[in-house]
């Protein structure tokens, strides 16, 4: 990779950054509890895409793994506040 | 060169989709339609990172494209579960011309009676 596409990546990863902020906003001042799940869902997507970039910038491919795991956990986490939320129970 | 430029191009295209996405779960006025900004940001923001690590580093292909699989996979299920959720806690929707989740009435007990 040239310099210029690290310096385009670098910037892309200060955007990604800056864009959990708003998320934060809409998880603290959401109306209801399913914006609040929405909002975590949504961090978590970004985060994923974070760690992508991440692994861009330091040229390590297993940064990638973290990316997976965390997409696993987050997809089981969504489920299960959803059905608490609509059921009242998890399982 | 050609790759590293179609990856920046990826990466940019990622970077406007999670933007549009972000700005929409800020303005749209209901959780039903938030969630629809949300799944921009999951499917087309995070598709184009993905695309774009795959050009610009090989290394990482298979990898990205088994995580691309799942979340092809995984954020329609979570956003409907969100959004089913939503229904069934009673969070009323606005604008409504129909609403044939109602008039089925397998809303649960807590809005099955409930008039939205």
């Amino acid at each position: 990779m040239s310099e210029f596409a690290q310096i385009v990546i670098q910037i892309a990863l200060i955007i990604m950054v800056a864009l959990l902020l708003p998320c934060a906003y809409r998880l603290f001042a959401g109306p209801s509890v399913a914006d609040r799940l929405l909002a975590v869902d949504t961090i978590t997507t970004l985060l994923i895409g974070i760690i992508v970039l991440l692994a861009l910038v330091q040229k390590s491919e297993f940064v990638v793994d973290v990316a997976l795991a965390l997409a696993a956990f987050s997809f089981i986490a969504t489920l299960a506040v959803a059905r608490y939320l609509s059921e009242g129970r998890m399982f | 060169m050609v790759t590293e430029i179609l990856g920046l191009i990826f990466i940019g295209l990622g970077v406007f989709f999670s933007s549009v996405g972000v700005i929409g779960l800020i303005r749209l006025p209901d959780v039903y339609s938030r969630s629809h900004a949300s799944g921009k940001v999951a499917i087309l923001g995070i598709f184009g990172l993905l695309a774009g690590s795959a050009f610009l580093f090989p290394g990482t292909t298979l990898k990205v494209i088994g995580l691309g699989v799942f979340l092809l996979i995984a954020t329609p299920v979570a956003s409907h579960a969100i959004a089913a959720a939503a229904y069934r806690s009673g969070v009323p929707l606005i604008q409504t011309k129909r609403d044939d989740l109602a008039a089925r009435s397998i809303a649960g007990t807590a809005s099955g009676e409930q008039q939205i």
